[in-house]
């Protein structure tokens, strides 16, 4: 079981990007060889677009202590406009989880071009930092450890 | 109220409509949802303030569908569902008549979906006192006493879906905890399926509720879940001018955007 | 059951300084479903590829997880020696291990468990990919060219050399736009008549052109490669075939005063007409509105007169429907009319015009036959005043953007005021002189040094009508504000270029974006400037946005070779990465509801209705369709659609879901 020993702690946090804009300045954080935390893993999407907010839910229900989502700036989207219309989506979704006393400090979003290698690295220290602070995301721990245990129970 | 046993006799004996959708008064002095097919059976209808039960759901049901001359006897939540229904294409202008009410009590019969449309505009869209209250309280609690308070409501949903039968918005012939491949939502009821039961079903909502706080009243074990979905609605208006069952051609709030819309959130 | 194998590379020591390799590739080798898992030197190289090949041979690979640098590096490497033992492509994923790992963070356990996670999460995604098959549509080389200015002319002219097939719509009677109405142009006062006729001619006379002049579209269905465009011709009450263009017919026509919208209502036209004499096709055609006969049953002079007897009174208009596997758009632009300047008069002091009609003016085949005469008696006028940005730059009449050609066309009037008017003066009030093309700072300079011509740098307030001068008052903000009022004998307004009339209609045909301005959008304002958002049609010239004829000619050629580069396949290969609506069988048939909001969400237009029905035709649902020659795969519809009906090829929501929860479960 993890504690609140914030030494100790090492946050899982899930990155959802889009191939053309984050995942290409993640790419070129790699080719400039700057450092940040291992804490953090990427998934691929096509597009902000295709990032479902279910998806995000899932990250949490399967252990994620943060979240980032990240993709291209305003009016730069390779497909012109699915970050405008993830943006959205996120702002709906964000408040809402708020309203349920999710703790919304837990996701990050934000927009990474592919020339923006140091700003990734950034974004994830600064990701990995705030979540070392703020612990293991134990409200939903909780709920995982008692949903396995009702799974369980019901077989 | 003779007004409308009155009126549905007459479109009934006159064969310009073989069934009426309305309210009948039920137990425990609420009303309930009636068809009647019959002239004689027309005196069975009321319409007062018991009859606040959102109806709208019935004209897409597929053995309604087929019925020809129809007439819906709508209150104001009926109303605005058949704008956002008309609106996402799953019911058709001419396929039946509505029977509203002016605020004097007057009834009136809305010939088409414009009609409805201004009828709409002149109601009051707001949160009624009860539910502005609750919202407060909760939106005033600590970020720790709002996950308090949904864990223990969560924790007691069993998702029958009652909530969902009864909103007129959820029509889709597969929900989405239908799928499993992948399975979106575990089957059995914990409390962490069910947040993300509520969750979905409140973003699905986006745009589209219309705040008759139907599903909440049909909850069995009295979760306000309604509120989740209100939160969603109060949002897509504050944000993006947004108000569902409104208008029959607006677009969905998240199926647009504005290249100058909210952003500060984003780093 | 999967036999994936998993091919982790060391980079030379690019990934194995910081990962342990050997051991992700043993820690790999137990994950379930995993046939092989092996760590190599060099995975990229030519024995690197070998090893994925005879892997894939010997374990009967069902899927394969090469775990090496970024796919943008070398996903095409690796699918492709797949492809070459005989495994789909698409079952090949990579796992970045270099760029998102090895090269970011510092050696030691962590690293070489990210790696380790990485592998795993591609492994749990591979196993749910699909054999796929690029997509292919045949391609129709006709390319239908809307809009016959100098931007259409030049685009027709380029794709027709280059051997397709040309079908040119021009609303009006005569090809040539705006450039055939300019007098002489920046930045080196050629005259314009000069160098586009031969050109409108070219066009009239090539082989793989067919031209349609007095025509619009009236429809446009299908997609990239098969378009399918309904042209109407409107009817010129005439027959063309028949008619020699001898002119005898317009000598005659009784209606002789029409205002020439060539010549921006300067000049006066019969109701039979060509709108100019160097006009392609040089046929006249009947102005109905104006027409006599038309309008009182009764005149028929030009029948009587006709010596071919080409007159048709009845003829109607006709349709013709052309397969086409490109649109071009150059539709152009117009200019905001003098009406819309309160300040200004409102258009009623017949001496304020605009920039187009200064070039009427100045042009020697026009109304003045090239003297500067004022319209309202004819008076070689003495001041002149120019009005820059007239409603351009200017938020608050609603239009902030610059037009970007007035500057130029402006310091041009002035100076050729100045030539034919010695003893003249030229003002012009501008806000900022913008002269950034080759050559144009130049021709700027030229106007105020070697022609006098007066800058003043400031807005005009007011103009208004004082014992038969103009009066225009406004102010010097270079002289601190002074104010400064001048009696002129004519101003002309250089307007603001605006979207051409029944742009929004044709947008909304062609299903094409569009601004707030009604402009045409390109598909990305650096990468794609003659591209639409839909893909198949192209953009030239000034319906995107105002250009000078330069830059016009550039876009029209740029589009063009995107045309022919279109064309120089039979087929258009496209990666089959794109969304579809997924069916189920009956009685439900597909999960989709129908509330079709995935069709307002796809930025490409890409979604359309489709009807399922039974046996005897009759519909049992409607429900949304994917084109697969219009999608582009970005899946905003896929994370839209509540009923997750929409799913898309290579991220579907088996695959990103497994890759979520396999990134967190060890
Ligand atoms: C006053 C003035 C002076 C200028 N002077 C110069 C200069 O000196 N040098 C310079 O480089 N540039 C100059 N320009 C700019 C120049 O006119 C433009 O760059 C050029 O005309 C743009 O060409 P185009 O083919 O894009 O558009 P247009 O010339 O506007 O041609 C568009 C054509 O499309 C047709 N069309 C429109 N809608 C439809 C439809 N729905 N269906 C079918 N056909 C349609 C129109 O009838 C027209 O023939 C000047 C512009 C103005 C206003
Ligand atoms: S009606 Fe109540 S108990 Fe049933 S699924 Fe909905 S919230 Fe849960
Ligand atoms: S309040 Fe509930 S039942 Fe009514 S529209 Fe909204 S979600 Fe549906
Ligand atoms: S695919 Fe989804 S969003 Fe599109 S019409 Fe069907 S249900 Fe609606
Ligand atoms: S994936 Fe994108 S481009 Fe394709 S249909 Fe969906 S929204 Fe349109």
């Amino acid at each position: 079981m993890e504690t609140n020993n914030n030494n100790s702690f090492e946050p899982k946090v899930v990155a959802f990007v889009c191939n053309w804009c984050t995942y290409a300045g993640a790419d070129l954080t790699g080719t400039s060889r700057i450092k940040y935390a291992p804490n953090v893993k990427i998934i691929r999407f096509p597009c902000t677009g295709r990032i479902d907010y279910m998806l995000l839910m899932k990250a949490f229900a399967n252990g994620a202590d943060g979240i980032i989502v990240s993709g291209c700036h305003p009016n730069d989207c390779h497909y012109t406009s699915g970050n405008f219309h993830a943006r959205r989506r996120w702002m709906i979704f964000r408040n809402l989880c708020d309203f349920i006393g999710m703790d919304m400090n837990r996701v990050v979003f934000s927009w990474v071009s592919a020339a923006e290698g140091a700003k990734w690295a950034e974004i994830v220290n600064t990701t990995v930092d705030t979540i070392r602070q703020l612990g293991p995301a134990t409200s939903f721990q909780k709920l995982i450890k008692n949903s396995v245990f009702e799974e369980v129970g019901n077989e | 109220m003779n007004n409308i046993q009155q009126k549905t006799k007459e479109l009934l004996e006159s064969g310009a409509c073989t069934l009426i959708i309305g309210y009948e008064k039920g137990t425990g002095g609420k009303a309930r949802p009636v068809f009647v097919r019959k002239a004689e059976h027309a005196a069975k209808l009321i319409f007062d303030e018991s009859c606040d039960q959102n109806i709208a759901g019935y004209l897409y049901r597929q053995e309604i569908k087929n019925e020809s001359k129809k007439a819906i006897v709508a209150n104001n939540h009926t109303l605005k569902s058949i704008v956002e229904l008309a609106s996402e294409n799953q019911i058709h202008e001419g396929d039946f008549m509505v029977l509203a009410f002016t605020a004097e009590g007057e009834i009136i019969e809305l010939k088409s979906f414009e009609e409805i449309e201004k009828h709409v505009a002149t109601l009051y869209h707001g949160l009624n006192d009860e539910d502005k209250a609750t919202m407060q309280k909760i939106e005033a609690m600590t970020m720790e006493e709002r996950w308090g308070f949904w864990e223990n409501e969560f924790s007691k949903c069993i998702k029958c879906y009652a909530c969902r039968a009864s909103c007129p918005m959820c029509y889709c012939p597969t929900c989405t905890v239908e799928i499993n491949q992948p399975q979106w939502i575990p089957v059995p009821s914990h409390t962490l399926g069910n947040l993300e039961w509520h969750v979905m079903r409140a973003m699905h909502l986006a745009g589209r509720c219309i705040t008759c706080g139907q599903c909440a009243k049909s909850c069995p074990l009295d979760l306000p879940i309604h509120l989740l979905t209100y939160k969603v609605a109060l949002d897509s208006e504050q944000y993006f001018d947004s108000v569902a069952g409104t208008s029959v051609c607006a677009n969905n709030v998240l199926a647009t955007f504005k290249t100058e819309d909210h952003e500060n959130f984003i780093r | 059951m999967a036999r994936i194998g998993v091919f982790i590379c060391h980079c030379g020591e690019n990934i194995s300084a910081t990962v342990d390799c050997e051991k992700v590739a043993k820690v790999a080798s137990e994950f379930p479903g995993v046939a092989v898992s092996v760590d190599y030197k060099y995975m990229c190289s030519d024995p690197g590829q070998n090893l994925v090949k005879e892997a894939i041979i010997e374990h009967k690979l069902t899927g394969v997880v090469v775990s090496a640098c970024s796919p943008r590096m070398h996903e095409p490497t690796f699918r492709n020696a797949c492809a070459e033992a005989g495994l789909n492509p698409f079952l090949c994923e990579m796992a970045n291990i270099r760029e998102h790992c090895s090269w970011v963070h510092e050696k030691g356990d962590a690293t070489t468990q990210k790696a380790i996670d990485i592998v795993r999460t591609l492994v749990e995604k591979v196993k749910r990919n699909e054999a796929l098959a690029p997509i292919y549509v045949p391609i129709s080389k006709t390319a239908v060219v809307i809009g016959g200015g100098v931007a259409g002319i030049q685009a027709a002219l380029d794709i027709a050399d280059a051997g397709h097939k040309v079908v040119m719509v021009e609303r009006e009677p005569s090809i040539g736009g705006h450039m055939s109405q300019l007098s002489e142009t920046f930045p080196t006062l050629d005259c314009s008549q000069c160098i586009l006729t031969p050109r409108m001619v070219d066009v009239a006379r090539h082989p793989n052109i067919t031209l349609y002049t007095y025509a619009e579209i009236e429809s446009v269905d299908g997609s990239i490669g098969n378009f399918n465009v309904k042209i109407r011709l409107k009817s010129k009450s005439l027959d063309e075939k028949v008619c020699t263009g001898c002119g005898a017919c317009i000598q005659k026509c009784p209606v002789k005063k029409i205002p020439s919208e060539f010549e921006q209502g300067l000049g006066m036209r019969t109701a039979i007409y060509v709108p100019f004499p160097q006009a392609v096709p040089n046929k006249p055609v009947i102005d109905r509105k104006n027409c006599t006969y038309y309008i009182k049953g009764k005149c028929k002079v030009c029948e009587i007169v006709c010596p071919t007897k080409a007159i048709r009174f009845d003829q109607e208009d006709s349709f013709v429907e052309v397969q086409a596997g490109a649109l071009l758009l150059a539709t152009g632009f117009d200019v905001l009319k003098t009406s819309a300047f309160p300040e200004y008069g409102y258009g009623k002091y017949k001496d304020v015009i605009d920039g187009l009609q200064f070039e009427r003016l100045a042009s020697a085949s026009g109304p003045t036959k090239g003297e500067i005469r004022r319209p309202s008696d004819g008076q070689i006028p003495k001041k002149i005043v120019f009005i820059a940005c007239a409603g351009s730059r200017d938020p608050a009449k609603g239009r902030e953007y610059c037009s970007k050609i007035c500057c130029m066309y402006t310091a041009k009037h002035a100076m050729l005021y100045k030539h034919k008017v010695h003893e003249g003066t030229p003002y012009i009030f501008y806000m900022d002189i913008r002269a950034t093309g080759k050559m144009y700072e130049e021709f700027v300079r030229r106007a105020i040094e070697e022609d006098e011509v007066k800058y003043i740098r400031g807005r005009v307030s007011q103009v208004y009508e004082k014992n038969g001068k103009l009066i225009v008052r406004g102010v010097d903000t270079l002289l601190m504000g002074q104010p400064v009022e001048i009696e002129a004998d004519m101003v002309v307004l250089a307007t603001a270029g605006i979207a051409n009339q029944g742009s929004e209609e044709l947008a909304q045909k062609l299903h094409v974006s569009y601004d707030k301005h009604k402009f045409f959008s390109e598909a990305h304002p650096k990468l794609k400037p003659v591209e639409t958002n839909t893909a198949g049609i192209f953009l030239a010239g000034a319906c995107q946005s105002t250009k000078d004829i330069p830059e016009t000619v550039a876009a029209a050629s740029g589009a063009a070779a995107k045309v022919v580069g279109l064309f120089s396949n039979d087929m258009l290969k496209r990666d089959p990465l794109i969304a579809i609506v997924k069916k189920s069988p009956p009685p439900v048939y597909s999960s989709c509801t129908g509330c079709f909001m995935c069709i307002q969400v796809c930025p490409y237009q890409a979604i359309d209705k489709e009807e399922i029905k039974d046996r005897n035709g009759n519909i049992i649902k409607t429900i949304s369709h994917i084109n697969p020659g219009l999608c582009q795969g970005c899946g905003t519809c896929v994370a839209f659609c509540k009923s997750k009906s929409i799913d898309i090829l290579g991220y579907n929501h088996d695959q990103v879901y497994a890759e979520v929860s396999a990134l967190l479960n060890e």
